[in-house]
């Protein structure tokens, strides 16, 4: 037969017997109650005096200002962590982005400036790197002028004969 | 068969046509300081509870509509505030020192003189102080469910609205209640139910 473990511990028995517990157990359930009755009476045997309810005022007051004071502190702090985190965010922002930034910003050079610069640029001598060009070009001038005759030579032969 | 020491009056009028609060305080205020000191075991903090129960009854008096009694309502109400008080009481876990406690010898000497001879007066008093002290070892639900039915003498029905439990629940944690404080009394350890 499939049963529960707990299911016959756990089984309720009839409400009658669960409350009214019989025999000494039943009478000591009674003396509890009227020692906890007559322990209640004793404290509350006094008329209830004026102004009972302030100091339940007063406590409400303070735990609506302790909640208040709470709730600040906690936007306070957050507020603090923030204003704290903003450099760190800005220093961990990534390079390629700052890169970009500077590549964006132009360049303001003077016309004054410029107009020196391309002077200098311009009257600058031939760096020695270059030199061997003027003699490349001093060569190439003869070399065409020599050619030129030897291939004028020939011509001036037919022409005579 | 218990029955319900309820005024005539809880049945039949709310707090809002009563015209003095005072009236309420009057009526119910040993009821509820009664089921607190019950529940928490401390006078001090049962009478501040009490206080702050009857204000925020009070305070909320035109949420009232009548549905149930003015005690169910109240007790409700001290019922929510015991709650707070035991979640707080966790939370501020250093502050275990209970001076006002309610010393179950007080609640073994207030044993009305029923009994015949000193011996028998000794003996039910050692047994009071017995169920006492496996009251106050129950959980939270078992506790309260407990001393609703047997120390304020409610009706089954009653302490499920005022619990906010189902009548079933109510009863299987009676039922479970009356069996651990039974056995602890009578010196049976859990083990052995």
């Amino acid at each position: 037969m499939n049963t529960h473990p707990n299911q016959s511990r756990d089984a309720l028995p009839p409400d009658e017997v669960m409350l009214e517990p019989a025999g000494q157990f039943a009478a000591d359930l009674r003396n509890l109650r009227s020692a906890v009755h007559r322990a209640a009476d004793r404290q509350t045997a006094q008329p209830v005096p004026f102004g009972w309810l302030k100091a339940a005022k007063r406590r409400q007051r303070t735990s609506q200002h302790r909640v208040v004071l709470a709730w600040s502190l906690a936007t306070a702090c957050a507020a603090l962590f923030c204003i704290g985190s903003l450099p760190l965010l800005r220093h961990a922002a990534p390079p390629a982005a700052e890169q970009k930034v500077i590549d964006v910003q132009p360049v303001v050079i003077d016309d004054t400036a410029l107009l020196e610069q391309i002077d200098n640029t311009v009257s600058e001598s031939v760096p020695s790197s270059l030199a061997p060009l003027d003699s490349l070009d001093n060569w190439s001038s003869t070399t065409s002028t020599n050619t030129e005759s030897s291939l004028n030579a020939p011509e001036k032969k037919n022409v005579a004969q | 068969m218990v029955s319900t020491e309820l005024p005539p009056l809880a049945r039949a009028e709310s707090v809002l046509e009563l015209a003095d609060f005072d009236e309420v305080v009057r009526l119910y205020r040993t009821r509820i300081f009664r089921f607190l000191m019950a529940s928490l075991s401390d006078r001090d903090v049962a009478e501040s509870l009490t206080q702050d129960c009857f204000l925020k009854a009070y305070n909320a008096r035109h949420q009232f509509r009548g549905e149930s009694s003015l005690s169910t309502w109240l007790t409700r109400i001290a019922l929510n505030l015991v709650r707070d008080h035991l979640r707080s009481r966790r939370m501020r876990f250093w502050q275990r020192t209970r001076d006002t406690a309610l010393d179950i010898v007080d609640v073994g000497e207030w044993i009305p003189d029923g009994a015949s001879s000193p011996e028998q007066v000794c003996l039910q008093q050692e047994r009071v102080r017995e169920i006492w002290k496996s009251v106050e070892r129950l959980s939270r639900q078992q506790r309260t469910v407990f001393l609703l039915r047997f120390v304020e003498e409610m009706e089954l029905a009653e302490i499920a609205e005022t619990t906010g439990m189902n009548t079933s629940t109510v009863k299987s944690h009676l039922y479970r209640a009356l069996r651990i404080v039974r056995d602890r009394a009578s010196g049976k350890s859990e083990g052995e139910q």
